[in-house]
């Protein structure tokens, strides 16, 4: 198991590389750099930018930039932001919590309602209740999220009980202990509806499909055979073994969930990594982008590797040596 | 009192970052020498009591308040002045685009103290936006003469900064900042301004700035009651008015906005240095800076319709390069093109441009296709509705228009450093001083953008414009540089290097908890913070 | 030929399986009805999708009357007067006393049937001055009906072009990675995790900056496409790996091996066509994405430009709750990539159930 651990460890090393090259080139090699956002700006002169141009070393060739990253890198330093001129990681280790607050509320909620809903499904096949599941999946998986972000907001607004975007109300500071929770998990039910609303309803279809699959195994046919229980048949024996492949798709689901919370976070005004990173992106600020980029691709790394260790620990048939 | 921004500050350093979501922070934090007079736009003495000006118009004494104090206690004197001019703007290892502002001729100001509480400031050459500029904010020496020594200041009062360290003179101060969510200010209690009854100011006691990126939630954020205020834009006018007297607020309309929206070409005769390439092809240049071609897209723009469907009628047509709003400076009289497809058909017929060969679009003398790509950046979705629309108009000419909507920053990078551009629909923001609009028209600024950074300029207006600059800096005398800057505003209207398109309207909806509330179409509604107070019952 | 004989009737009975599911048949029918209309979008609308009249701005739907002071006529639509109330709101002022009669088989605006022969004729409309809003108008006037059937030539197809260039990448790639497994299979898997490991949208964003911008809309359209396959090709290629890896143990084609047929013929004639009736059902589940990526892209303005039509740049239009407060009937093209959506997902689904034999074995067991 160390072992295993560790060689996945090893082989992540070039994947974290090869994903900062290749970000760092599509930002680079695009036209357009940080500089051109003040370059429009009638006060500055062509001194100024040039003395911009050497304080973020904009003027060196492009290999030195890069590994002149890698170098601060390897001393954790994630380098410096050209917007709020800090270095990067002061900046977004508040966003990257916000967003783990806003995609953990998701992943529980999603799999809290998912999980349930697929067995139950199962269980009823054909059933009005399943096709009723079933239906409601199709809808909610056919609309883009920023979509259901929109109209969950229009409305939250038609009936005043929730707030309106945002993470706290504006008096957040002067709430004690258990009013900031209240108020925050006020603040988390729309955004995370409109994460979780398609990962519900596509978990449960992979749930109900794995139940399926598993109640039409022998073993099953023969616990029931042996006059079991019809609750310890489906409980103990079936949906151990039907979750179990979807623990695999935890480390995928933070990925798709940060980069799926872009715009969720934008038009419900979350202060997250992917409204951040957005406008990163979009005024080319290089080095903040790389470092969200990297934190997403570690905690989607981070996530895998416990999502198979945790297989092969509830699964015995599955050894990594 | 709560309002909105839409984006987190890049800095609570005033010298180092200027744009619009930093100086809303730093604005209520400090104060400069003069302040504009929001109703009258005239400058007023604000940390400087009064000042003396020399014969020659070259020394300028300022007397300064002696019952000012920074936020944390510590007088505020003549030392400050100095520092923040000679420590920090004229520092040549700080990046600030005040120092450009405050060079005249590559030559700096010369900026002396004489006692505590005086400080003379010796110019070059006279200076008349002077009086104005002296609005830069004042910062504190005893917080930051040890950053500059150690060479540390352009890492100083970033967003990570510990808001207790900003220190200003201003109304209010800041508490608390969290990332993406809100900006708290307290009021000062050392602020030395005082009420017209001697009563200490400010009256708020806290002021909340909430981040709110998404124009949607804000607008519902202000209805639900969270917000106290909220600008609007004409779209949201039919939404928001009808409900004024049900959920007590005023929708103020304060008149023409003052950015600009313009349509322009490339006029760049230059080449690529490294490929030796034309930046735009010859013939293509040979259009646009033909002013006749210019004026029949002038007559193409539809201002009345784009105002009536980008805006919902709450618009102005912009004919000037400075606009109604920059008061004193405004020339009402210039040429203007009116929306008419046939003349402009007529024009470019005389120009020698009609469809030799039926296939619906126009040719040039030579018989090529009137084609180019029109570009505006995406985001703005006002914007990238007008494109479309003169977009049409143009089709309905003749012209075959590609349009596209770009990054900003990567349109910016194209208008200038890589000059690959034909035609651009773009905004300005603009002020009443007409000077610090020099980098857009003389022809050696860098936002000349239709041809920037001339070596010498290119054609005999744009020689007079500059002229004009050049005589106008230097003119003390207010009628006379109006003379000089309307001439400048008349030449533009007709060589059209801009074609101006419309003006929204400043809308403001406030909920009616304030008292002394001065709404003005220069400052805005809450250019008061110090004076505003919480009226009876909403306390 | 044996073995292929027996392949096609295994189909035949997934077919026949498939005609069973009575809903995916009428997603099926949906789907060709929407494919067709955008087809022959030039002919079903009545306007060009670029013809606008800015004196008709967000014109609610115009009412068809088939009365005359109570006396049945033909079909008509009254005119239509923009104003605006104290409140700035557009108001339309219903003018019965002029009258356009709906034809059929107009002429109007010249466009391409099937994008090849030129044509003047339309299947309906009204005459000249007045204006059909069949669904509404858009902030410039322009018909949202007419729009919606050329906004579907853009989103269906890019669903279709997509998933198949992103198909062939995954085939490639999975083929290969599955079939010669070791090393190459390492280096490839890990090629993979890497692109599905970067959060997609700002992959997404980033490509589309790479994208010149002297392309006219044309290539932007096919830029689009390139940079949504180049993300989704490899969730695919991960799906074909696994079945390759399954499938080159099997008898056949170890004998194939045996008779010494050059690895390139074994993974083309004999593993990739077993895989690709399994696979099936994944392209269809992909194809939802593509067109949810195109309107992504067009809501921060990046995705198919004015003044041609895409659902997403419709959609990215309707993003406004004041614009919807106003006119609700904007927000047609989120309703069309909804059906859409549904359709394939239920199709795929449909699939699925009738090829994946281990659901077939679960049928027999209850």
């Amino acid at each position: 198991m160390w072992r295993y651990t560790l060689k996945r460890m090893l082989v992540a090393v070039p994947m974290l590389l090869g994903i900062s090259l290749l970000t760092f080139v599509l930002m680079r090699v695009t036209p357009g750099n940080y500089l051109d956002t003040i370059r429009m700006d009638p006060q500055f002169s062509k001194e100024t930018i040039r003395h911009y141009e050497q304080l973020y070393q904009l003027d060196k060739p492009l290999a030195q930039q890069y590994i002149r990253w890698i170098y601060n890198l390897l001393h954790f330093e994630l380098g410096y932001s050209f917007h709020y001129n800090v270095p990067v990681h002061k900046i977004i280790g508040e966003r990257v919590w916000n967003t783990f607050v806003l995609s953990l509320s998701a992943f529980l909620f999603t799999w809290c309602i998912a999980i349930p809903l697929g067995i139950g499904a199962a269980l009823n096949r054909n059933r009005p209740v399943d096709r009723a599941v079933q239906f409601f999946s199709y809808i909610a998986l056919s609309f883009p999220g920023f979509f259901l972000a929109m109209i969950f907001l229009f409305w939250a607004s038609q009936t005043g009980i929730l707030p309106l975007g945002g993470m706290h109300s504006p008096d957040y500071d002067r709430l004690g202990m258990g009013g900031k929770i209240v108020d925050l998990l006020k603040h988390l039910v729309i955004p995370t509806r409109a994460l979780s609303v398609g990962s519900i309803a596509a978990l449960q279809r992979l749930m109900r499909g794995n139940m399926l699959e598993v109640l039409g195994q022998r073993y099953i046919l023969t616990a029931r055979a042996k006059g079991l229980p019809e609750g310890r048949v489906v409980y103990h024996h079936a949906l151990r073994n039907a979750v179990n492949p979807l623990i695999t798709l935890l480390g995928y689901e933070f990925s798709s969930l940060l980069s799926g919370a872009a715009l969720i976070e934008i038009i419900c005004s979350w202060p997250g990594l992917g409204s951040l990173m957005l406008t990163a992106v979009r005024s080319k600020d290089v080095y903040l982008v790389m470092a969200s980029m990297l934190m997403g691709s570690i905690l989607f790394m981070v996530g895998n590797l416990l999502a198979d260790i945790a297989l092969a620990k509830v699964d015995p048939r599955i050894r990594y040596d | 009192m709560v309002l909105a921004t839409t984006s987190d500050p890049r800095s609570f350093n005033d010298i180092l970052a200027k744009e619009t979501s930093t100086s809303l922070v730093t604005d209520l934090i400090f104060e400069g020498l003069t302040t504009t007079n929001a109703s009258t736009t005239k400058v007023e003495p604000n940390l400087a009591k009064s000042w003396d000006i020399s014969e020659d118009g070259l020394t300028w004494t300022f007397h300064l308040r002696e019952d000012a104090r920074w936020n944390d206690g510590q007088p505020f004197t003549a030392d400050d002045v100095v520092f923040t001019f000679n420590g920090l703007i004229y520092n040549p290892d700080i990046p600030s685009s005040a120092r450009d502002i405050f060079t005249v001729d590559g030559k700096t100001f010369q900026v002396e103290k004489m006692d505590d509480y005086t400080v003379r400031f010796t110019l070059p050459v006279k200076f008349a936006p002077f009086l104005r500029g002296m609005s830069q904010a004042i910062l504190p020496q005893h917080k930051l003469q040890k950053a500059v020594r150690e060479g540390r200041f352009n890492f100083t009062w970033g967003i990570d900064a510990d808001p207790a360290e900003i220190v200003g003179t201003g109304p209010f101060k800041l508490v608390r900042y969290d990332p993406g969510q809100r900006l708290v200010f307290e009021r000062n209690p050392y602020y030395w301004k005082k009420s017209f009854d001697g009563d200490p100011l400010p009256y708020l006691e806290r002021i909340i700035y909430l981040i709110v990126p998404g124009v949607d939630v804000g607008l519902l954020k202000f209805m639900e009651g969270t917000l106290d205020g909220y600008t609007l834009r004409g779209m949201d006018y039919p939404l928001v008015k009808p409900l004024e007297a049900k959920n007590n607020f005023t929708v103020y309309d304060l008149g023409p906005d003052t950015g600009s929206q313009f349509l322009f070409f490339n006029q760049n005769s230059g080449r690529n240095p490294q490929t030796g390439q034309p930046f735009v092809a010859p013939y293509k240049l040979a259009w646009f800076t033909d002013l006749e071609f210019r004026k029949a897209v002038a007559h193409a723009v539809d201002k009345e319709k784009i105002i009536e469907i980008v805006d919902n009628k709450l618009g102005y047509p912009q004919h000037s390069a400075m606009g109604p709003a920059a008061g004193f400076f405004y020339n009402p009289h210039v040429a203007e093109y009116d929306y008419d497809l046939n003349k402009a058909r007529a024009i470019l017929a005389a120009a020698g441009f009609s469809d030799r060969n039926g296939d619906g679009f126009i040719e040039d003398p030579r018989g090529n296709t009137v084609e180019f790509s029109l570009y505006t950046n995406a985001g703005t979705t006002e914007r990238v509705d007008i494109a479309a629309i003169i977009r049409e108009d143009l089709e309905r000419l003749g012209m075959k228009v590609h349009f596209q909507a770009l990054e900003f920053n990567t349109l910016v990078s194209k208008l200038t450093s890589r000059f690959d551009w034909e035609a651009v629909i773009l905004g300005l923001t603009g002020g009443i001083e007409p000077h610090f609009g020099k980098n857009v028209w003389m022809s050696s600024g860098q936002l000349h953008m239709w041809y920037p950074m001339q070596e010498k300029p290119a054609t005999a207006w744009e020689k007079r414009v500059d002229e004009i600059f050049d005589q106008g800096v230097q003119e003390l005398d207010e009628n006379k540089r109006k003379e000089l800057y309307d001439e400048y505003q008349l030449i533009v209207s007709r060589e059209l290097p801009l074609i101006y398109t419309v003006l929204g309207a400043r809308l403001y909806a406030v909920r009616n908890k304030f008292g002394n509330l001065k709404p003005t179409n220069y400052g805005g509604v809450f250019h008061n913070p110090e004076e505003l107070y919480m009226k009876e019952g909403y306390r | 030929m044996i073995e292929r004989a027996r392949h096609l009737s295994e189909f035949q009975i997934a077919l026949r399986n498939f005609r069973k599911n009575r809903l995916a048949v009428v997603c099926v029918y949906v789907l060709s009805v929407l494919y067709g209309g955008a087809l022959v979008a030039g002919f079903l609308s009545p306007y060009l999708f670029k013809n606008e009249d800015r004196n008709y701005s967000y014109a609610p739907p115009t009412p068809v009357k088939i009365f005359t002071e109570g006396q049945l006529t033909r079909p008509y639509v009254p005119a239509m007067e923009l104003t605006f109330n104290e409140y700035n709101a557009r108001v339309y002022k219903i003018d019965l006393v002029k009258k356009y009669p709906v034809r059929f088989l107009v002429k109007g605006d010249e466009y391409r049937l099937l994008g090849i022969f030129p044509c003047r004729y339309h299947l309906f409309g009204v005459e000249a001055p007045g204006r059909f809003y069949l669904l509404g108008a858009d902030a410039r006037g322009r018909d949202i009906f007419s729009r919606l059937l050329y906004g579907g030539q853009v989103s269906l197809s890019i669903g279709l072009i997509g998933v198949l260039i992103s198909f062939m990448i995954g085939l490639l790639i999975g083929g290969i990675s599955g079939y010669y497994g070791g090393r190459l299979d390492d280096i490839l898997m890990r090629l993979c995790e890497m692109v599905m490991m970067v959060p997609g949208f700002y992959l997404l964003l980033a490509l589309r900056a790479a994208v010149p911008d002297s392309f006219n809309s044309v290539q932007v359209y096919f830029a689009i496409i390139i940079i949504l396959s180049f993300m989704g090709w490899a969730g695919l290629a991960r799906i074909i790996r696994g079945m390759c890896l399954s499938l080159r143990e099997r008898e056949y084609v170890l004998a194939a091996r045996g008779f010494g047929l050059s690895d390139f013929k074994i993974v083309v004639s004999h593993i990739l066509p077993h895989t690709l009736s399994y696979s099936i059902f994944a392209v269809m589940l992909s194809i939802p994405g593509y067109i949810l990526g195109e309107s992504g892209l067009s809501l921060i303005g990046l995705g198919i430009q004015d003044p041609y039509a895409s659902w997403g740049n419709m959609l990215s239009d309707a993003m406004s709750i004041v614009r919807i407060k106003f006119a609700p009937w904007i927000l047609w093209p989120a309703f069309f990539i909804f059906l859409t959506v549904v359709c394939f997902n239920v199709i795929g689904d449909a699939l699925r159930d009738c090829l994946d034999p281990m659901l077939k074995a679960e049928g027999e067991a209850q």
